[in-house]
């Protein structure tokens, strides 16, 4: 019996290498290298929790990519190379996002990254970028934490968020002089967290008292504790992180308990259509912020000279409209052109310096990178969900409603 | 012992197949036997509960996420990485011990649920406590400025090392009193107790057995990717993915669960790189038929051999 056991063990062992063997051969045969051209990776969560992100993204690339090279693709010294997009579905998990960014690097010897949507997965594609000397583009990572790694091959171009909170206390009590007390109910995740404790921050600096600030795990379902407690602190404005889903379901909660103040803000939901969609009416009188919205009227170089011009293709390829998502990684890839125009040639380092150079205007809106590689600061649009279409109130020069209370 | 020589035959040829890769391929296909080396490590640590006391665990993501955040925040106040990886697995080891002697007095379908119940519950746990864990915002770790194949290598030869110490620890549970014992109360617990053996001491130290080496893999993972957060270092998937491979290969025999993992590895890398739409239902339709078929594990294919040629010979 147990000669046997051994014996087993021992043909499993053969069976086990030669199976690794034939598979790990198999895996060398990496697709032919195509010269002169420019390669960009980009892992994406194409299924998974993050899969309409991540398919945000897989669009604007994909109209980006056919634009550039329908011009003839990018200026690198005195030759013009075709662009070309490499993406896989890394379905929502870390470990296998710095894997596929590896496998880009490695196997498809990609010269660029574009990162994954969110803080936490760029910071993991951006350790790998790091390594091989890849310069990482990350369009949806907002977090400042994500940039004090001292991560030198990544650039976001994104604005800080911290941006967006002193202006919106500021302008809130512009608008309802008789607020005086905010509750934060905030997911504990990275952007959402800073955002929570960033508004917190710029509230008591504004002389508001913060009358509730919990932060609520990842994966919660159930809302109900906090905002019963919210309830009972009676807060003049109500200011609740998440996505999407965490959202739907705070707002459809405050309805069942009849939590309601003058002044509702949910971030980042009004940004995302699905968030009105899901709601329909209850979504009215919602406020937030947001990187970017469509009304702005930027100039700039690149495929789409105005804000007009990329939300004429938007609309006309997927029939809707598109959010900051869309718009931050549309104006990604004009930071590589415009950083190889001026480098000459595809070396690593002289890449890398030109990026951090990159001083330009697009239809996005003004990208240049601070000394930790994050767009600088600007003046963020503030919005409101009425009759469960986005308004913006603010800045004055795209402003196209008033605000009005929660009805 | 002549018998044992195919075993350690075996053992070496995949473990050496494994560690030539730096010599001929990419960093991918290196990162790639990396990752077959620590599923292997993991599904290898599972066999001590699952496997050998057949106890349906499914703890092994609990273990490699504290493991993970361990190391992590010893690396973090300035505990060399060596130490800091020694340190993850014995207090993971010593929280398995303590968490064994209550959890392990459930049964079947019980003791299952109340398994998954521990990765859930690490995972709020790190969460929450954001001023040691960073909470959702994860932590980093000094990032190694190795050239990254240099890096590549040291780390498939980390996981390759964790590896073989599973699979000696295997080995010489697999030979001992303690192995007999464990195979006596997956056969019959009452029965076994009863015969005089030490039923609590012997899941304990099984349970225990499973958590070290799935401790000492995160905390190497850790220092690897050099950012960690709670949703991805405590996977639910992760964990019903090592009890797969586990499955797959032969549960309760000492290379079948390595075999298993580095099976389960790279067919999803296949289905993965050839299926890009449907490679996760291929992959769950491969394992449901592999599990009906070969309800042995694909152990029980050589076994079937082993017993048409001994069949064969006594004529």
């Amino acid at each position: 019996m147990f000669a046997h056991g051994i014996l087993r063990s021992a043909r499993a062992g053969l069976l086990a290498s030669s199976v690794a063997t034939g598979l790990l051969a198999a895996a060398l045969t990496s697709p032919a290298l195509a010269q002169e051209t420019i390669k960009i990776g980009a892992p994406l969560a194409l299924t998974g929790g993050l899969a309409d992100e991540g398919h945000k993204q897989d669009v604007v690339w994909k109209m980006w990519v056919e634009k550039i090279n329908a011009a003839g693709g990018i200026q690198v010294g005195d030759k013009k190379l075709k662009v070309e997009l490499i993406e896989y579905d890394y379905q929502s998990e870390g470990q296998r996002a710095s894997q596929l960014a590896e496998k880009l690097i490695n196997d498809d010897k990609v010269q660029f990254l574009f990162s994954p949507f969110g803080s936490g997965h760029t910071k993991i594609v951006a350790g790998v970028g790091e390594r091989y000397q890849v310069p990482t583009i990350a369009c949806v990572a907002s977090s400042e934490s994500v940039y004090d790694q001292t991560l030198k091959y990544l650039f976001g171009t994104l604005s800080p968020n911290g941006g967006m909170t002193t202006a919106m206390v500021k302008f809130f009590k512009e608008k309802f002089p008789e607020t005086k007390s905010i509750a934060v109910l905030g997911r504990d995740d990275v952007f959402p967290k800073s955002m929570a404790e960033g508004i917190a921050k710029a509230a008591e600096a504004g002389g508001l008292t913060v009358a509730y600030k919990e932060l609520y795990p990842v994966g919660t379902m159930d809302h109900a504790a906090a905002l019963s407690s919210i309830k009972a602190a009676k807060p003049d404005w109500i200011y609740i992180t998440g996505y999407t889903q965490d959202l739907i379901l705070a707002r459809k909660q405050m309805q069942d308990l009849g939590v309601t103040a003058p002044i509702v803000t949910m971030v980042t939901g009004p940004s995302y259509k699905e968030f009105t969609d899901g709601l329909g009416p209850l979504a009215n009188g919602i406020s937030s912020s947001s990187w970017w919205h469509h009304l702005t009227s930027y100039e700039g170089q690149g495929v789409w000279p105005t804000t007009a011009a990329f939300y004429e293709d938007f609309k006309a390829r997927t029939k809707g409209d598109p959010d900051y998502v869309h718009g931050s990684c549309a104006a990604a890839g004009e930071v590589i052109v415009d950083a190889l125009a001026r480098a000459g040639s595809l070396d690593k380092v002289k890449v890398r310096d030109a990026i951090a150079a990159t001083d330009i205007q697009t239809f996005y809106g003004p990208i240049k990178f601070g000394p930790n590689g994050m767009n600088l600061s600007r003046e963020l649009p503030i919005i409101q969900v009425q009759d469960q279409a986005i308004k913006v109130l603010a800045p004055a020069a795209i402003k196209n409603a008033d605000m009005i209370a929660m009805p | 012992m002549k018998s044992g020589f195919p075993l350690y035959a075996a053992m070496v040829a995949g473990l050496l197949v494994l560690a030539t890769t730096p010599l001929y391929a990419d960093n991918y296909v290196v990162r790639t036997a990396a990752i077959v080396a620590m599923y292997g490590a993991l599904a290898t640590s599972w066999n001590f509960i699952g496997g050998f006391t057949g106890y349906p665990s499914f703890s092994t993501a609990a273990f490699f996420g504290l493991g993970a955040y361990v190391g992590a925040i010893c690396q973090r106040h300035g505990i060399p990485m060596g130490l800091a990886w020694a340190i993850a697995t014995v207090v993971v080891a010593a929280f398995a011990a303590l968490l064994g002697g209550i959890i392990l007095r459930l049964r079947g379908h019980y003791f299952a649920i109340g398994s998954i119940a521990v990765v859930e519950l690490c995972r709020l746990v790190v969460s929450s406590w954001s001023s040691l864990t960073g909470g959702g915002d994860g932590l980093n770790l000094p990032l190694m400025a190795w050239p990254p194949e240099e890096l590549m290598r040291f780390f498939l030869f980390v996981m390759l090392g964790i590896l073989l110490a599973s699979l000696i620890a295997t080995i010489l549970v697999d030979r001992s009193r303690l192995g007999f014992g464990l195979r006596c109360i997956h056969q019959n617990e009452d029965a076994a107790a009863m015969v005089g053996i030490n039923t609590t001491a012997y899941k304990i130290a099984a349970y225990t057995l499973s958590a070290m080496f799935c401790a000492t893999a995160g905390a190497a993972y850790a220092s690897w990717t050099g950012y960690i957060d709670p949703t991805d270092s405590f996977q639910i998937v992760m964990t019903v993915k090592v009890v797969v491979m586990a499955l797959l290969g032969g549960a309760g025999t000492i290379l079948g669960p390595a075999l298993g993992a580095a099976a389960f590895v790279l067919l999803e890398e296949l289905f993965w790189a050839n299926f890009l739409d449907w490679n996760r239902a291929i992959l769950g339709v491969v394992i449901v038929l592999l599990i009906f078929f070969l309800p042995g594990g694909l152990l029980s294919l050589g076994m079937r051999r082993l017993r048409a040629a001994k069949v064969g010979g006594g004529q």
